[in-house]
């Protein structure tokens, strides 16, 4: 018995984990590197510092025991109600995942330019109110919002996490299922090993270079995993109704004929199909940029709107940020001279220290 | 309902061997095509194309030399039809062998059609509808040629006709545009929903004891290959598609979809028990097998009706007899080197409408616009120019007398059953399954048998080949496709257009035949593009589907580039945000800090260090403060 490669180091699993990796440890190594720049740097404030760092790593370490525990469930539910309970649907909840995580990534994304054309000391006083203790009572407004912005540190990789981990772990039950077993645990570790090396090369990049910078680009660049994440999102309907009609897994057939639906092709190359056994370095591609090798037109129209969604969004709230107010909406009395009236603000919660009056304003997008 | 039907199917199997009639009599049938209920199979009444009001459809029967006509007339109302003559070669008659849009138009509701043919061949034959994918919903009978000269006249005491064959609950007509549909990419065919003997099941075969009876058995399905055998009882073949071969003995037989074979089944001695004999749909061909299904039909040998029926025993294995083991009782030798050789690639692929289709190299064939014998009878000399035939049609001219080699490489991974009309081949090689194509197989004519086993379908095994030799002794226009009904319909289909010329001046179409042809419109004259100018002009001709694109179209091109600039610009415009300095940000902030710390205004602690402008905060800023401390 020769033990063959295939046997001890399967690739797909390898590509698929080292792939959600990257995912999960774009976003992590992001927030570590705000929090080391910020926190860590002149402005030292090892406590603040080392909770907030706290809250990411719980995030990622909770995010990462639920995944176990549902991922387990699945694979429970695959041996006792069968495959089909998943695979019948699972483009469906792969859909609902990526809309989910684009849309995250999408506000996260704007409330990180905002920290970035911070003053440095702003940054620090923003880290330090994210980790205040929590305001139990009294405010009508979103409780459940502050909730949000006080562990926003733990909550975003914890989500990421959670949604790439499942993702891994589900396609991980299913290709041991047709592969030998003893290919998966090599496999796995090493892809973990990997993508968390590139995480870690990208943390370091983003502690040695000006903060803002680093936040521009790593905003660009969860702006195009977000837009291919919308993208793939109708993608996955799309193929799931043509699942449905095909009656089988259209995945099985490859990258041919039949593997889509000519009718709602824009495009199809009979490669460099992202989803098929781990996608090679195309699976990597389509993470972070989007691509497939079987566009149709509504993924390929959903990334274009993202795209003039956003840029809408921006252009609406630069004009925010130059005249005080929103575009076709009147500038507020409150909010026409925005510094005036936000020291006056302040000032009054100093005195009421209830603030049930204050509006509270968009910046709440922070995270 | 499985009894009476049981009953109803040995009185006719009784009835055989009335039609012995003088040498060279005519023997004519009225075959009013109609719709009729059915339930073969006891699970599921359906619409079924009876004659005559009847289904199971009458026999055809006639002795050697036999004149057969067959006045047609199609009562279906909503399907035009035509009859083929399945084995028979139509020897001058070319225009009577039925395949619609080759040798003649389809027969339109409402019309009438004679078939006048003489048969000079014995045997067991089928009829069936060569129209539209028509025959599985019940336009298909036994036609049998009995021969007072049979080498093996005596050597049985009593005939019986035992058909077999697949059956489907619904119509083809509903079935065909869900097969070929994007929306089955794999080509699946449909999966029949129960076998038949006889057009019925739990068959009872009443045999006396110390009898050898002839069977002739015939599948006339439209796709499953079935395994038959008789429990307790070895069968001797001794004829395959009309040609008679040297007794051979077998325990088990497969008999793909159009195939025949007579064997001959001698009785026990005795009448203590009744046997089961049981034909087994070869469910590799199914791409599912749908839970419940019965691919099993069952029927008995009843040496005493008194006595139970028992339950077949289940086998072990499915191990056929050979077919190509056999040597024909003519000891007709091998054929000399081909004068021309036809190599066909079987492929299944998809278009660009995203359907399945078959294809004989990189042809999937489709039916010309004038009936390709038509088109052979008005093309004058160019009849000898496979061109005017069209693009689809497949069309190879031979000359008359050559000897033909057709060698088909089967890079599909089924079983197909390929038949020719018109001739019987010598079948001199077929791989075994996974044996490659003919290039592998190198193969060399002493390679071949000296006298190799015909018969007019053949089985050609996944991935594997087959070689055919025949000579061109039989002027027409003749098929050469896979008998499973689906790839019929999804193009596996090569045309033949043997001694055109000679056709030109042997052949005259009937005026009813080119009725039928004006009742639809159909051009009788012109190339397959029914152009009468120029034959070897073929614009508006009947196409396939094209074939996909390999790569990106144009579409795509547009799409992608479109994609890549908005992503550019998409970032950049995030980029220019994150750069543009926000002059409302920092009281923004401060506002916002100032509302997360609110909460214990009171241990405001003096640690908090911070400029002397952002005294508000720093009276409030308690949180940060705190958390130094």
């Amino acid at each position: 018995m020769v033990a063959s490669a295939d046997q001890v180091f399967s690739v797909p699993v390898f590509l698929v984990v080292f792939r959600e990796t990257l995912e999960t440890v774009i976003i992590v190594s992001v927030l570590l590197a705000f929090l080391k720049q910020t926190l860590d740097g002149p402005n030292r404030d090892v406590k603040v510092y080392k909770t907030l760092v706290k809250q990411v790593w719980f995030g990622v370490g909770l995010g990462f025991l639920i995944c176990l525990v549902v991922a387990g469930g699945l694979i429970g539910a695959f041996y006792t109600v069968g495959r089909d309970a998943w695979d019948t649907n699972e483009y469906y909840y792969e859909g609902a995942f990526a809309v989910f995580a684009s849309l995250i990534i999408s506000v996260v994304g704007v409330a990180l330019l905002r920290v970035g054309k911070m003053q440095e000391k702003w940054r620090v006083k923003l880290a330090k109110a994210l980790e205040a203790p929590l305001k139990t009572t009294s405010r009508r407004s979103g409780w459940l919002k502050h909730f949000g912005e006080k562990y926003s540190m733990f909550i975003l990789p914890f989500i990421t996490v959670l949604r790439e981990g499942i993702e891994a772990i589900v396609f991980i039950a299913g290709v041991s299922f047709s592969a030998p077993a003893t290919a998966v645990p090599l496999a796995v570790v090493v892809g973990l090993i990997v993508g968390s090396l590139a995480g870690y090369a990208l943390y370091r990049g983003g502690t040695t270079a000006k903060l803002q910078y680093f936040l521009i680009v790593s905003t660009c660049l969860l702006y195009l995993v977000a837009a291919g994440l919308f993208s793939r999102a109708v993608w996955y309907f799309e193929a799931q109704q043509w699942n449905n009609i095909v009656g089988s897994d259209a995945a099985e057939l490859g990258d041919g004929p039949g593997s889509y639906d000519i009718g709602k092709s824009v495009w199809h190359v009979n490669c460099c199909n992202p989803e098929n056994g781990g996608g090679g370095g195309w699976g990597i591609f389509n993470a972070i940029l989007g691509w497939t090798n079987s566009a149709t037109y509504g993924s390929v129209i959903s990334y274009n709107l993202y795209w003039i969604t956003m840029a809408l969004s921006f252009a609406v709230m630069r004009y925010r940020e130059m005249k005080g107010h929103w575009p076709l909406l009147k500038a507020k009395q409150g909010t026409a001279s925005t510094v005036d009236h936000h020291s006056g603000s302040s000032e009054d919660t100093a005195v009421t220290s209830s603030g049930t009056k204050r509006q509270v304003s968009e910046m709440t997008t922070i995270a | 309902m499985g009894f009476s039907s049981g009953r109803l199917a040995i009185l006719l199997i009784c009835a055989i061997g009335f039609v012995h009639s003088s040498r060279a009599a005519t023997v004519t049938y009225d075959f009013n095509v109609t719709w009729v209920t059915s339930n073969p199979d006891g699970a599921f009444e359906r619409p079924t194309i009876g004659i005559n009001n009847q289904w199971p459809v009458p026999r055809i029967s006639a002795d050697i030399g036999d004149n057969v006509v067959v006045h047609v007339t199609n009562q279906l109302g909503n399907q035009s039809t035509s009859l083929h003559f399945h084995g028979l070669f139509m020897n001058g008659s070319t225009h009577m062998d039925g395949p619609a849009q080759v040798s003649q138009c389809g027969i339109p509701p409402g019309s009438s059609f004679t078939y006048n043919f003489t048969i000079n061949q014995p045997g067991t034959y089928w009829y069936h509808s060569h129209t539209g994918g028509q025959y599985p919903d019940g336009l298909r009978g036994p036609l049998v040629v009995h021969d007072p000269e049979s080498p093996f006249l005596g050597r049985y005491d009593e005939e019986l006709v035992l058909t077999v064959s697949d059956w489907y609950h619904d119509q083809m007509a509903d079935m065909l545009p869900t097969f070929i549909n994007k929306g089955n990419p794999t080509g699946a065919e449909p999966v029949p929903q129960a076998a038949l003997f006889n057009d019925t099941q739990n068959l009872k075969v009443a045999v006396e004891p110390g009898k050898t009876y002839l069977f002739r058995m015939i599948n006339i399905g439209a796709f499953a290959g079935q395994y038959v055998w008789f429990e307790g009882h070895n069968m001797t073949i001794v004829e395959v598609d009309g040609v008679y071969h040297q007794p051979a003995e077998a325990e088990m037989i497969y008999i793909s979809a159009a195939q025949r074979c007579s064997f001959m089944v001698t009785t026990k001695n005795e009448t203590t028990a009744n046997y089961a004999f049981v034909a087994s749909m070869d469910t590799t061909l199914f791409d599912t097998i749908p839970e419940g299904l019965n691919y099993n039909v069952t029927g008995w040998l009843v040496y005493d009706d008194a006595k139970t029926l028992p339950e077949p025993t289940l086998v072990d294995e499915l191990d056929p007899f050979d077919d190509m083991t056999l040597v024909p009782n003519d000891n007709q030798t091998l054929l000399g080197e081909p004068d021309k050789i036809i190599e066909l690639d079987v492929i299944m692929d998809n278009l660009d409408d995203g359907a399945n289709y078959a294809f004989f190299n990189n042809i999937t064939y489709k039916a010309p616009k004038v009936p390709t014998l038509y088109t052979a009878l008005s093309a004058g000399e160019l009849a000898t120019d496979p061109t005017v035939y069209g693009d689809f049609t497949h069309s190879f001219v031979l000359e008359k007398g050559e000897i033909v080699q057709i060698i088909v490489n089967n890079l599909d991974s089924g079983r197909h059953p390929f038949h020719l009309h018109g001739h019987h081949f010598q079948a001199l090689y077929r791989s075994v399954e996974e044996g490659g194509t003919f290039e592998d197989a190198k193969l060399t004519e002493a390679d071949y048998p000296a006298i190799p086993m015909r018969r007019d379908t053949l089985v050609l095994y996944p991935d594997g080949n087959i070689v055919l030799r025949f000579r061109a002794d039989n002027p027409g226009v003749w098929l050469f496709h896979c008998h499973i009904e689906w790839h019929v319909s999804s193009g596996l289909i090569a045309t033949m257009v043997e001694a055109p010329l000679d056709l030109q001046n042997t052949i005259s179409i009937p005026s009813d035949h080119l009725e039928a042809c004006a009742a639809q419109n159909i051009a009788t004259v012109g190339n397959a593009a029914a152009n009468t100018a120029n034959f070897l002009d073929l614009s508006g001709e009947n196409r396939a589907p094209n074939r996909l694109p390999d790569g990106f179209t144009t579409r795509g091109k547009v799409a992608l580039a479109f994609s890549c600039l908005s992503g550019i610009l998409g970032v950049a415009i995030v980029a220019s945000y994150g750069l543009a300095p926000d002059p409302g940000s920092h009281p923004h902030m401060e506002h916002r800090i100032a509302e997360a710390q609110v909460v214990d205004p009171p241990t405001a602690s003096p640690a908090a260090v911070s400029e002397p402008k952002e005294a508000p905060l720093v009276t409030t800023g308690s949180g940060g403060g705190s958390s130094r401390s």
